[in-house]
C-alpha cells in the first residue's frame, strides 16, 4: 500500500485507532450514567445498613427457631379432676371434691367455694402424680373451658395455686389436668404434618411437570424455525406458537397460582395448573431450541432416502433432541420443586401452605422444620438433577 | 438415463450456483465431477433429488420429469437414489443397524416404522449390505463410536438399502485420509460394476476422478467447462478448471 502515491503522509496507528477522544468521553458517559442508576436505586430502595444492623435482633426468635426445629415430641400421658366452683353467690365456704385418678383417689379443695368476679381464689390438691406439670382450665356453665394458669405438682403430690376469678356467674367447674412425658420419643405432629406436606409439594411439581411435557413435546416442533419454514402457514405457526411460549413463561408461577386458586380453589391442583402453565411457556422455548439446533445432515440424509415427513422427525429430529429434551426436563422438575415450596403461600398447595401458617403464629420452631425440610429437599433434588443431566450430557 | 435440460439454481442471496447446466448420464456410468469449492458441484448433486429445489431448467430420470414431480411423486423418485454426504449424515447416538435400516423407510408402512419396527426381509438386506460393507459385527454400535471411514460404509450400507439405481456421493471422501479415502472409493466402483448403479461422486481431487471415473465433467462458477474421459484431462485443462495458480495434489 506505500507504493500507492495516494496514501496519506500521516498513517494513523493501528494500535491506537482513530477518535480516540472521544471514545473516551464516551466511556465516562456510560460510567456516570452506571454510577448515577445506582445512586438512584440507591434512594428508591430505601437502603438502610444502619436499619439492618439494628433490626438483626428482631430476629432472634426465627434464628432460636432455626436451631431448634419441632421434630420429636414424648407421648404424653394426662389426667384430669373436676372440683365444682360457684361465681356470684354469697356461699363462701370451701368446696371439696374426691375425683378419681387412674387407681388412686385424690383430693381437691377450693377456697372460696364460691367467689366474686375478680376474687383470689386458692385451689389446693394432693394425691396427684408427683412432679408432674399441672394445668388449671375454669369450666364455664355452658361447659366453654377457659385455660388458668399453670404449676408443678409437689414430691408429695401435693399442690397450691391461685387464681383471680373472672367476670361471670354460675355453677363452674374447676379442672386441673396434669401431664408428663412418658414412654418413647416420636416424630412430632408438626414433623408428620411436614413429611405429608413436602411429600405432597414434590408429586404437586411431578404432576405439573410431566402435564406440562406432555403439552410441550408436540409443540416444540411447531415451535422450531427449522421444522416450520417454507410457507406462509408454517411461518404463522411457527411465530404464533413461540408467542404463546414467551407469553406463559413471562408470567410468574406465583401469579398464575392466585389466578388458578380463584378458579378450582385454595390446594394443591391450583398449584399443579400455575406450574402446568407456566413451564408450558419456559419448557416450550428450551425445547424448540434445542430441536433448532441439530445437525441438520441426518435430516438432508433421511429425506434422500424417501422417508415421509413424520419419519425424519422420527428418525433424523427425535433420537438428536432425546438427551437435551430430558435434561431440560429434570432441570424443569427441580425448579418446580422449588416453585412447589413457596406456591402454597398463596393458596396453592404444598408444604408452602402450612409454612405461611406456621409463621403467621410465629410458631418459628414448627416453621423451622418445615424450612429445614425444603432445604433438604431441594438441595438433594438440585444435586441429583445435576447428577442426571451430567450423565445424559 | 438421467437427463438434466438446462439447469439454473439462484439462491435468495443473489449467488448463481448453476448457470444453464444440460448433461445426460447414461446407465451404469460412474461419473466424477471436479471443480473447485463453490463451483456447483453440491447444488447440481442435491438438485437431482431435489434436496434444492432448482430455479428453473428440468431432470428426468428415466424419463420421468423430477422437477415437476408432487411431494408424493418425489419421495417415489427419491427411493431410486441413493445419496451418501462428506460428513457421512448418521444418527450418532442410533445404532449402526438402526441407520442402515433408516434407508428403508421409504418402503415401510410409516407406524411401524415409528416404532422402530422393520419386516424380516428388511432385516436380512441389513445383514447383507452391512456384510458387504465389511462391518457386520458393528450392526449393535453407536454410530459415533465408528472412525469415519466406517461411518461412511454405514452410509453406504444404508443407501443401498433403497436398492437404488442411482447413487450420488456428495464429497464422500472428503473427510477421510488417503488410505481410508480409496477403501470407501472401492465400494463404490464395487456397487458400480457388480450392481450396474449408475454413480455421480463430487471430488475434490483430480487423482482419485482419474482412478475411479469412467466419465469427468468439470463444474467452474456453476458452468460445464470439461466434459470427457478422465485420461483427456491434461495441464492445460486442469489449469481451465482450477484457475492458472492451482498445483494438482496426487492422493495415491
Amino acid at each position: 500500500m506505500s507504493e500507492n502515491g495516494a496514501a496519506p503522509k500521516q498513517l494513523a496507528d493501528p494500535l491506537v485507532g482513530e477518535r480516540s477522544a472521544f471514545r473516551e468521553i464516551r466511556f465516562f458517559v456510560i460510567v456516570a450514567a452506571i454510577v448515577a442508576a445506582h445512586v438512584y436505586g440507591w434512594y428508591i430502595t430505601r437502603i438502610d445498613l444502619v436499619g439492618l444492623v439494628t433490626g438483626l435482633p428482631n430476629m432472634q426468635h426465627i434464628v432460636a427457631g432455626l436451631v431448634q426445629p419441632d421434630l420429636v415430641e414424648r407421648v404424653v400421658e394426662t389426667a384430669a379432676a373436676d372440683v365444682p366452683f360457684g361465681l356470684g353467690c354469697a356461699d363462701r365456704a370451701p368446696r371439696t371434691a374426691s375425683p378419681k385418678l387412674g387407681d388412686a383417689t385424690a383430693e381437691l379443695e377450693v377456697s372460696p367455694g364460691c367467689g366474686q368476679p375478680g376474687d383470689a381464689v386458692t385451689v389446693t390438691g394432693r394425691g396427684f402424680p408427683a412432679g408432674r406439670d399441672g394445668q388449671l382450665f375454669l369450666v364455664d356453665p355452658s361447659g366453654l373451658s377457659r385455660r388458668g394458669p399453670t404449676f408443678a405438682v409437689g414430691p408429695d403430690g401435693s399442690f397450691q395455686q391461685l387464681f383471680q376469678a373472672p367476670d361471670g356467674s354460675g355453677a363452674y367447674t374447676i379442672r386441673i389436668q396434669t401431664q408428663a412425658p412418658t414412654g418413647a420419643w416420636r416424630p412430632s405432629e408438626t414433623l408428620s404434618l411436614s413429611l405429608s406436606k413436602i411429600l405432597e409439594t414434590l408429586f404437586l411439581a411431578l404432576m405439573g411437570t410431566t402435564a406440562s411435557v406432555l403439552v410441550t413435546l408436540p409443540l416444540s416442533f411447531l415451535g422450531a424455525r427449522n421444522i416450520m419454514h417454507g410457507s406462509a402457514v408454517a411461518d404463522a405457526v411457527y411465530y404464533g406458537t413461540r408467542t404463546v411460549f414467551n407469553v406463559l413463561r413471562s408470567v410468574e408461577v406465583m401469579i398464575i397460582a392466585v389466578i388458578m386458586v380463584v378458579v378450582v380453589g385454595i390446594g394443591p391442583f391450583a398449584g399443579v395448573l400455575a406450574i402446568v402453565i407456566h413451564s408450558i411457556g419456559a419448557l416450550g422455548k428450551l425445547y424448540s431450541e434445542a430441536i433448532e439446533s441439530i445437525d441438520p445432515g441426518p435430516i438432508e440424509a433421511i429425506t434422500a432416502t424417501g422417508a415421509s415427513r413424520i419419519q425424519v422427525i422420527a428418525y433424523a429430529v427425535v433420537p438428536q433432541v432425546v438427551p437435551a429434551f430430558l435434561s431440560f426436563t429434570f432441570y424443569r422438575w427441580d425448579i418446580n420443586v422449588r416453585m412447589s415450596t413457596v406456591i402454597g403461600l398463596v393458596g396453592g398447595g404444598g408444604i408452602g401452605y402450612i409454612l405461611i401458617q406456621y409463621i403467621n403464629l410465629l410458631q418459628w420452631n414448627q416453621a423451622a422444620t418445615a424450612i429445614w425440610l425444603i432445604t433438604i429437599v431441594v438441595m438433594a433434588l438440585d444435586f441429583s438433577s445435576a447428577y442426571l443431566r451430567r450423565k445424559l450430557i | 438415463m438421467l437427463r438434466i435440460e438446462h439447469l439454473t439454481k439462484i439462491y435468495p442471496n443473489g449467488t448463481k450456483a448453476l448457470d444453464d447446466v444440460s448433461l445426460t448420464v447414461p446407465d451404469g456410468e460412474f461419473l466424477v465431477i471436479v471443480g473447485l469449492s463453490g463451483s456447483g458441484k453440491s447444488t447440481l448433486l442435491r438438485s437431482i433429488n431435489r434436496l434444492i429445489e432448482p430455479t428453473s431448467g428440468k431432470i428426468f430420470l428415466d424419463g420421468i420429469d423430477v422437477t415437476a414431480a408432487s411431494p408424493q411423486q418425489l419421495r417415489r423418485i427419491r427411493l431410486e437414489i441413493g445419496m451418501i454426504f462428506q460428513q457421512f449424515n448418521l444418527v450418532r447416538r442410533q445404532s449402526v443397524l438402526t441407520n442402515v435400516l433408516s434407508g428403508r423407510l421409504g418402503y415401510v408402512a410409516t407406524t411401524p416404522s415409528l416404532l422402530r419396527r422393520f419386516p424380516a426381509a428388511d432385516l436380512e438386506r441389513a445383514r447383507h449390505n452391512l456384510s458387504r460393507v465389511g462391518i457386520l459385527d458393528k450392526a449393535q454400535q453407536r454410530a459415533d463410536t465408528l472412525s469415519g471411514g466406517q461411518q461412511q460404509r454405514v452410509a453406504i450400507a444404508r443407501a443401498l438399502m433403497q436398492e437404488p439405481k442411482l447413487m450420488l456421493a456428495d464429497e464422500p471422501v472428503a473427510s477421510l485420509d488417503p488410505a481410508t479415502s480409496h477403501s470407501v472409493m472401492r465400494y463404490l466402483e464395487e456397487i458400480n460394476r457388480e450392481d450396474g448403479i449408475t454413480v455421480i461422486a463430487n471430488l475434490h481431487f483430480l487423482s482419485l476422478a482419474r482412478r475411479y471415473a469412467t466419465r469427468v465433467v468439470a463444474l467452474k462458477a456453476g458452468r460445464i467447462v470439461f466434459d470427457g474421459p478422465p485420461t483427456e484431462i491434461d495441464e492445460t485443462r486442469f489449469r481451465a478448471i482450477y484457475g492458472e495458480d492451482a498445483v494438482e495434489v496426487e492422493i495415491r
